[in-house]
């Protein structure tokens, strides 16, 4: 088995690592989204696991949540209320879109499986009273994950677990690199499966599997590589199947900008005397989310992105009901359209409609 | 007073009824002064485009002639034109999964001067500045992109923390808004309004007035029958979200006081004989308020609305005595931003909702879905599940989008008003 079947097999049984992690009587901290800093449940000794959704139609929780809130929300609640997360030890949310806002009061009314708790982080970027405040709420949250796991977080131990995530980081960074290549050695669906597996494993565990991988990869090269290099950008993409479309279409996705591969680690924490601060600014100085501000840094990081990997097309993927991302689309699409042909597509996170999606990315693609 | 609709060729529904004469004073007042805004950028002052709850005391400091976004899409509603707009932001890209509200005054920023109806046209300035924020949605926070895009303006951004601690923010929250708040105020001193910290607090302190008058109403409407009809308890609350002097809005709310007061005195109610009071929740159909006077022929009036507070002091007005302190005038808005019921998260609008059924002796909720509202739908169910649990109040929930007439269903709206009102009759009955 190759080390990308070995990391579909991670993605597809995730159960696997739960189970392996909770053997030794660890925890495990359900999390969602990128500002929710990893690197503290770590420190504390605990697993930080992103929770993705899963593409079945949503059942329960469409009596709780009205049908026009986004789908990956209703996705995750459905998900709690058929206690398919009861394996967490909590679930930390942070503020970055209203849909999330809410899950946590609805989670916490209604799910009382797994304690759920939210970071309050500003959503503005580069400004020092928002360090101040983002501090506080991190040493609050801090101390709640060292009554959780009953350890003590250290500086030291945080500075480790910083190093430890950068160091995946630093991988997964490498790996996306190769893409600008020509032929690019993995196709997108795979470069997707290698970014989910890496946030969902322990990284002691991920980071030697991502160093060889990086080498098996180093010589190879994809089939069905001549066809136009597209970049994919969007919120959250927790299912290789779309990108897949596109690449069944003819497309070679070189880049994926999404919450589920580079939004994750294409930034790496700037070195700083406190650990604490270090990830206060990680969190306040990249702007992955569309609920950041100001915007230019994302439109300048997307258009330099295309440039690099040598883009012809760009497909920016929406949610529905996915508002942050929704609002700027428009924007985006005139701005990064001056230099590269885009395409916003709607989608359903359930996948369904992918045979009128097919038709609209076959055209596109034809185009280009 | 009664409102046509203005629109040759626009299907047309039924106005709403104004009971009180002061009601149709701060209908007018607020179209003169978004015409009077007009007569600012003549006389070449700047005009700031703002979100529809920015605090409005930061305004009257500096003296800013201010176009509250969210503003608009109530008054074109009212004149059932708002989707032409929305329709113009459509052509634009936006999704129509973007709040009505955002795309109705998207497509008045971004539309051309041909496309503005006359009504628009008589109260539209182009922005010199704009102050964007996250509150009370974060869909907020990029509606503006693009109008700032169009004017090339220069933009500030208030973030907003969302409310994790109830009726206490910690200091350090209530540190961070102010900060917010004087970052806006240095951003507009930038570009030429100049902060004047005494009309500040005069400000802070004309609000605590506004406030308590706006309470001492809301108390008066507790009382049976009802003294206010739907279309009162809208317009009165306009009032709140816009930028009149302050001293302006005090005199309304007085002569509002004084009307509702008499009629409460002479137990007048918007209905002869009331046998239901109801409560709504969301935003009502601006275009076709007569649909919440129609349940008045089963007896039922609402007698309490969300949007009141929704158009900007949806806090608990019990503490108002306490936390607007005109010498702290900065914390004192911070403080009141971050308590607002509207502020997510929704424990706080949850058990306020409970309240105030008990307090207005409600007998049904009616919430309706925007489905493009990415505040409200989320927990209308936890509203829904804690009414019922702690009150035994039913509430029913169907779509309604009050902005957009291209949406609406007026049968079905009735339909469902009516079955309600008929289950709630028969349930009074047995």
């Amino acid at each position: 088995m190759g080390t990308i079947d070995i990391m579909r097999d991670i993605v597809e049984n995730p159960q696997r690592i739960i189970e392996d992690w909770k053997s030794d009587g660890k925890k495990v901290v359900g999390h969602r989204c990128l500002y929710v800093p990893e690197e503290i449940i770590h420190a504390a000794g605990m697993l930080p696991y992103p929770t993705f959704g899963t593409p079945e139609p949503i059942t329960k929780a469409d009596s709780y949540f009205q049908p026009c809130v986004c789908e990956f929300i209703r996705n995750l609640f459905d998900l709690g209320l058929d206690r398919k997360f009861d394996f967490l030890d909590s679930l930390i949310l942070c503020n970055t879109c209203d849909g999330v806002r809410h899950l946590k009061s609805m989670w916490s009314t209604y799910i009382d499986s797994v304690p759920c708790y939210i970071i309050n982080n500003p959503q503005k970027m580069y400004d020092e009273s928002g360090f101040k405040f983002y501090r506080h709420e991190l040493e609050m949250f801090k101390g709640m994950m060292e009554d959780l796991s009953g350890n003590k977080i250290t500086d030291e131990s945080l500075r480790k677990s910083i190093e430890l995530f950068d160091e995946t980081r630093r991988l997964l960074k490498e790996l996306y690199m190769l893409r600008k290549r020509d032929v690019p050695p993995i196709s997108g669906s795979e470069a997707l499966i290698v970014s989910m597996a890496s946030m969902l494993m322990p990284k002691e565990k991920a980071n030697p599997l991502l160093r060889q991988l990086i080498d098996e990869v180093k010589t190879r090269e994809i089939e069905n590589a001549d066809g136009p290099r597209i970049l994919i950008t969007g919120s959250i993409i927790d299912n290789p199947a779309l990108i897949q479309l596109v690449e069944d279409m003819g497309g070679v996705v070189v880049v994926d900008d999404l919450c589920s591969s580079m939004k994750y680690f294409w930034y790496e924490t700037k070195p700083n005397p406190d650990p604490m601060d270090a990830i206060v600014k990680f969190n306040l100085e990249r702007a992955v989310c569309a609920c950041m501000h100001p915007s230019q840094q994302r439109f300048d990081y997307l258009k330099e992105l295309a440039r690099e990997f040598k883009v012809d097309g760009i497909i920016y993927f929406l949610i529905k009901y996915c508002h942050t991302f929704t609002y700027e689309s428009p924007t985006y699409q005139e701005k990064l359209e001056e230099e590269t042909p885009t395409l916003t597509l709607e989608v359903d996170h359930s996948l369904s409609g992918l045979g009128q999606l097919r038709t609209r990315v076959q055209a596109f693609i034809e185009m280009l | 007073m009664t409102i046509e609709a203005t629109t040759p060729g626009k299907e047309t529904f039924t106005p709403g009824r104004f009971g009180l004469k002061a009601s149709e004073e701060i209908f007018m007042a607020t179209f003169a002064y978004y015409a009077g805004l007009k007569a600012a950028k003549e006389e070449g002052r700047p005009v700031i485009w703002a979100y529809g709850v920015t605090p409005r005391e930061i305004f009257h400091a500096v003296d800013a002639p201010v176009f509250y976004l969210e503003h608009v899409p109530f008054l074109l509603g009212f004149q059932q034109i708002g989707s032409h707009y929305m329709q113009i932001a459509e052509e634009h890209g936006f999704s129509k999964d973007v709040c009505t509200s955002h795309r109705c005054f998207i497509g008045c920023g971004l539309g051309s001067e041909q496309e503005r109806e006359p009504i628009l046209e008589g109260m539209f300035v182009e922005p010199d500045l704009i102050i964007a924020g996250n509150y009370p949605c974060m869909s907020e926070s990029k509606a503006f992109l693009c109008i700032a895009d169009r004017y090339d303006c220069p933009y500030y951004f208030i973030d907003t923390p969302i409310n994790t601690w109830g009726k206490d923010p910690p200091d350090y929250a209530i540190e961070y808004f102010e900060g917010q708040l004087k970052g806006a105020l240095d951003f507009m001193g930038e570009h030429g309004f100049n902060l004047d910290w005494d009309k500040l607090k005069e400000t802070v302190r004309l609000s605590k007035q506004i406030l308590l008058l706006f309470k001492e109403i809301d108390e008066l409407r507790k009382a049976i029958p009802a003294p206010m009809s739907s279309m009162d308890g809208l317009v009165t609350a306009l009032l709140l979200i816009q930028v009149l002097p302050p001293s302006t809005v005090i005199t309304l709310y007085e002569k509002v006081l004084k009307e509702v007061k008499e009629r409460v005195e002479k137990k007048e109610g918007a209905l002869e004989e009331e046998k239901l009071r109801l409560m709504f929740f969301g935003v009502p159909p601006t275009f076709n308020m007569g649909v919440l006077d129609s349940v008045e022929k089963y007896g039922a009036v609402f007698a309490k609305s969300l949007l009141e507070c929704a158009q900007g002091g949806m806090f608990d007005p019990s503490g108002i005595e306490s936390f607007m302190d005109p010498e702290k005038p900065l914390e004192s808005i911070a403080y009141r931003t971050l308590v607002d019921l509207i502020n997510p998260t929704s424990e706080a609008m949850v058990n306020y909702m409970v309240g105030a059924v008990k307090d207005f002796n409600i007998d049904g909720v009616v919430a309706v879905v925007k489905r493009s509202c990415g505040l409200i739908p989320p927990y209308l169910r936890q509203i829904k599940d804690a009414v019922y649990k702690e009150t035994g109040v039913p509430t029913t929930i169907f779509d309604l989008d009050g902005l957009d007439t291209r949406d609406y269903d007026d049968v079905t709206t009735r339909i469902n008003l009516e079955s309600f009102i008929e289950t709630l009759l028969a349930s009074k009955r047995r």
